[in-house]
This record gives structure tokens, sequence and C-alpha cells, in this order.
């Protein structure tokens, strides 16, 4: 377990910068507030809000298609490091990967996935 | 190259799936994909059988075995998947479900099936498992249009996703402790210390344990099974109840007899609860439904208890009698739903039964074949397979287990035959004509073959089993 001890180390050192950069800031910074600075700030959104409206199915498409995609991408890292020691069985095999992917992406297409209409 | 031999079963029903998803759209004709689907299940048992001396013993860096006990999974998986693929002809006519993309979703569940059969490595397996119940989890809820189906693939999917996440965390320990994820390897370590002197392993031990036991529906990890069952197709149900129950027997039978095999006594103590709560629980609850579904659902979960008992006991023998216990358990599971596939939707309810045996005496004798055999009468294969796993239990010592096993074999027929008296000593209800389809007919007429078959010449089928 002694091997961790610098992880912890690590922790507590950003745990007591974080919480030093609050602290100070809150001492010695100017306090002025407003109604606008008092909200809670998020990029822009409104931070409260009933979940009225409706997010279109397509968004959730595009982020499975993007998945599938992306997890590809993740798989072939790896094997392009070590490609020149697989030799040609290695080549093969990615390819036939690379066909049962094609066959999810043209069953996408073809289903009109890919469609925004 | 010559590990490619291991796993053609696997190779012909993925290439069937691909063909399926790419022609999905072209694919109208329910009967194109069923041929299809049948057609891939009789070449991969055959294939397989005809290259299992082509290849290796074990293949691909000692994760997928090609030994008799992955065999014999298969080919149940395989008879599985053509008997509901059978089952469901003209089912989804009336559904919108695309028969293209409910064929590939069958046979890459059941690839997933024979994976985990065959694996011999923690993450092979869980690779197996998780494939096969991705896929489920999209069955149960494929008629998108009923909310029962929908609720029903929530519930199942945040249940078995629950259960992945455990037994990944058991593997994760397994191989912190052991520093690998191979089954022998980790017997080796057990070996070496004994469970009770390496916690940690004890507790990844019982975290793939407890995943197993949610895939088979043991109680206490059975909630999903009767909401999961009544809420999908009855098709899909057959194909849940047989082969992702059977897929979870294999993995429990081959994770207990190799990797903790050197410390049996820890699982075994889990199992005997886990068989004793699964039959009594299963037996008592299935008493007060009045869906058939349900019924068959927590009937199953009782089965489940009784095919523990052939773990329980250990023995080569023991594992025998599980396995072919699992493999009459799937044909009569699938012939009592397929029933109640043929019967449509007043098959669903037990009042739908009332007098059928005026109404169709060929169907309603079938039904009482398999409630016979489900029950555990001689002369069906219900009999043989509790007869091997009571006497497994026995000879090993477990005498209360066993006792236990047959006074709920007597409770389970009660609720049995409470179906069998409503199909023969009623007045039917409505007199509308009884009209099974064709493939419904044929997936029917194996089930009860094997049913009476296995009951007369049980060797000709346990003759098979061979204990890994």
């Amino acid at each position: 377990m002694i091997e961790y001890v610098g992880v912890v180390i690590f922790f507590a050192m950003a745990a007591t910068l974080a919480g030093a950069f609050v602290f100070l800031s809150s001492v010695l910074g100017p306090s002025n507030p407003t109604k606008v600075k008092l909200e809670p700030f998020e990029c822009g959104e409104v931070p409260f809000g009933l979940p009225v409206g409706r997010l279109s199915i397509k968004f959730y498409l595009t982020a499975i298609l993007f998945i599938l995609f992306d997890v590809e991408l993740v798989f072939l890292f790896p094997w392009a490091v070590v490609y020149r020691g697989l030799g040609v069985l290695g080549l093969a095999e990615m390819f036939i990967f690379l066909g049962v992917l094609m066959v999810g992406f043209f069953y996408a297409w073809d289903n009109g996935a890919l469609e925004w209409q | 190259m010559i590990d490619l031999y291991l796993l053609i079963p696997e190779i012909v029903l993925v290439v069937m799936a691909l063909l399926l998803i790419l022609t999905t759209r072209r694919i109208q004709c329910a009967w194109t994909a069923v041929t299809c689907v049948i057609f891939a299940a009789v070449a991969s048992v055959i294939l397989g059988w005809t290259f299992s001396s082509y290849g290796p013993e074990i293949g691909f860096g000692g994760t997928i075995a090609g030994d008799g006990y992955a065999r014999f999974f298969q080919v149940i998986f395989a008879a599985n998947l053509a008997l509901v693929a059978l089952l469901s002809t003209r089912y989804f006519d009336t559904e919108g479900v695309r028969p293209g993309e409910y064929h590939a979703l069958l046979l890459l569940a059941s690839t997933g099936m024979m994976l985990s059969a065959a694996a011999l490595d923690l993450l092979t397996l869980y690779l197996g498992l998780e494939l096969m119940t991705l896929c489920s989890y999209i069955l149960v809820g494929i008629t998108r249009d009923r909310s029962a189906s929908n609720e029903a693939a929530i519930k199942y999917f945040l249940l078995g996703s629950l259960a992945s996440v455990l037994m990944l965390y058991g593997i994760s320990l397994s191989y912190g402790v052991t520093g690998t994820t191979s089954f022998s390897a980790i017997a080796s370590a057990v070996s070496e210390r004994s469970l009770d002197q390496q916690p940690l392993l004890l507790v990844g031990m019982v975290l793939v344990g407890v995943g197993l036991a949610f895939k088979v529906a043991a109680v206490p990890f059975h909630a999903w099974a009767p909401d999961a069952y009544q809420g999908a197709s009855t098709p899909v149900a057959a194909f849940l109840a047989a082969g992702s129950k059977v897929a979870g027997i294999a993995a429990l039978g081959r994770v207990c007899q190799v990797a903790f095999r050197p410390d049996q006594h820890v699982w075994i103590d889990i199992m005997v609860v886990l068989a004793a709560l699964s039959i009594i629980v299963g037996s008592i609850l299935a008493l007060s439904q009045s869906n058939m579904k349900r019924l068959l659902a927590y009937s199953s979960i009782a089965h489940i208890g009784y095919v523990l008992l052939g773990l329980i006991a250990g023995t080569p023998g023991g594992v025998v009698a599980t396995m072919s216990y699992a493999f009459f358990y799937a044909f009569m599971t699938l012939g009592a739903f397929g029933v109640v596939v043929g019967l449509g939707p007043r098959g669903e309810d037990l009042v739908g039964y009332r007098g059928l045996a005026t109404r169709a005496p060929g169907v309603a004798s079938l039904m009482f074949l398999f409630l016979l055999s489900l029950t555990g009468i001689p002369l069906t294969s219900g009999f043989i397979a509790k007869f091997g796993v009571i006497q497994s239990a026995v000879q090993t010592g477990h005498i209360t287990l066993a006792v236990l096993a047959v006074v709920f074999s007597v409770v389970s027929a009660f609720f049995y035959l409470r179906v069998v008296v409503l199909m023969y000593m009623n007045e039917p209800k409505e007199t509308t004509a009884v009209c099974f389809p064709v493939g419904v007919s044929a997936a029917l007429a194996i089930a009860a073959f094997v049913t009476i078959v296995g009951g007369i010449f049980p060797d000709s089928f346990v003759m098979w089993a061979v204990p890994p």
C-alpha cells in the first residue's frame, strides 16, 4: 500500500490549493453582490427550470452513432501501435472488424439514421 | 488460424446475423428470416461437430474451449434459437416488428450464449454474457408501441446492468488478487492459499456469483424475471426463460467447476442458500399467479433451484445431472411457452385455458404433457432431470436439501395441475376455434418429441453431457 502514499499526498495538496483559492478570494476580494451575480453560473444556460419542451430523439441517435465510430477508433489505436508485430493476420482481422462495423454503418444509413429531416 | 475451428458455430451465426442486418429492409416475409435462422442454427451444430476434431482443445490464448461441455451447450442454444424462430412466425406481423432485425438479434444473443459456454476466461465469459443480455434487452422491448413491453425492457435493463457491473467488479477484484482472469490460473491461485486467507478473492468470487445468479434469476436475484417475461412478447419470453438461463447455468458450471474448484465448500454454501430459496420462493409465489407467463416465470425460478442441486454436489456426476436438467428444461419450457404463443392473447391469462380440452384436445394434451414434465412425473424428461439432480445431492450428503426439493416438487404439482384442471374439468367460456400456425406446431412437435424420448430413453441425450 505504501506506493499509493504519493497519490494521497497529491490529492491532499490539490484539495488544499483549491480550498485556498476559494478561501482567499472570498476574504481578500472586493464584495459587491448584485442579484445577477449571486445566481449560479452555468455557461449561459438558465440554471433552474422545469423540464418543459422535448429534446429531439435525433440528438440521441447522433450520440449513439458517434459512440459507434468513437469506440472503433479506440480499438484501432492500440492495433496501429503494434501493427508491425501482428503481420498479415492482424491486418486481415482488422479488416474483418471494420467490415462488421461497416455493416452497422450501412444499416444506420439504410434506415435513414443519417438524415436530419 | 487453426483456433478458428473452435469458433465455427459462433462464426456461422454471426455471418447470418450480419446478412440479415444488411437486408433487413428488404425482408418483408417472416418466413424468409425464420428459414435463414433455422438454416444457421442447423449449420452451426453440424459444422461445429464436424470440425471439432480439427481444432485444438483450447484456443485463443487459453480463452476458448472446444470441449464436450461447450459443444453440448452449443446444441442446446442452437435448438433454442431454431425453436424460438419457429415460434415467432406470424407473431410479429401485427406488431410492426421487422423480421430481419428481430431474427438478427436472436442470432447474436445465441452467439453470446455459445461464447459464454465455451469461455475459459472471466473476461471472455463476461463478453459472451454481455452480448447475450444486450440483445435480450432490445428483444424484450422490441414491440415499441406496447407500454408493458417498454416497462419490462427498462426494468430488465436496469437490474441486468447492475448485475453486470457487480460481476465486472468481482472480475476486477479476482484479477487484482491473482493477476489473471484465466480460470485455470485462478484455480491454481486458490489451491495455493484457500479463500479464507484471501478475503479480496473471496469477495470477487461472491460478486461474480451474484452476477451469474442474476442471469439465471435465482432467488434473491429473481425480481426482474416475472416482469420481463410478462411484458415481453411470448416468443421472447420463451427465449429468455430457456436460452439465457441455460447460458447462465453453463457459465456458473464452468466458474464453479474450474476456476474455484479447489475451495469447493465456500461456493457450495452460497449455492445451497440460492437453491433452497429459489425452490421455496419460486414454488410458493407461482401458486398465486393468474397470468400464465408469470406462472411460468416463477416456475422457471423454482427450476433453477433444482438445476443448482447438481452443481452443489460438485462431482462430475452432479455436473452431468445439471447439464441434462438444463437440456430437458429448455425443451419443456419452450414447449409450454409455445402453447401460450399458439393460443395468442387469450393464452396469457389462466382463464383462457378454461375448457381447452373440448375446444382443442390436441393442444390441451400437449400442454398437459409439458406441465407433467415440468412437475416431474415419470415417463417425461422432467422426471429424469429431477431424479438426476436430487440423486446427486443425496449422494454427496445434502439430505435436507434433497428432502426440501422433493417436498416442493409436490407443491409445484399443485400450480401446474391447476392449469390441467382448468383445461379438462371446466366448460369452455368461448367456442372460437383454436388454429395454430405451422411454425408453432412444428416447434411444439420437436419439444414434445424430446420431452417424451428424454423421459423413456434418457441416455440418448444424457450420454452427450461431458463435465468440464
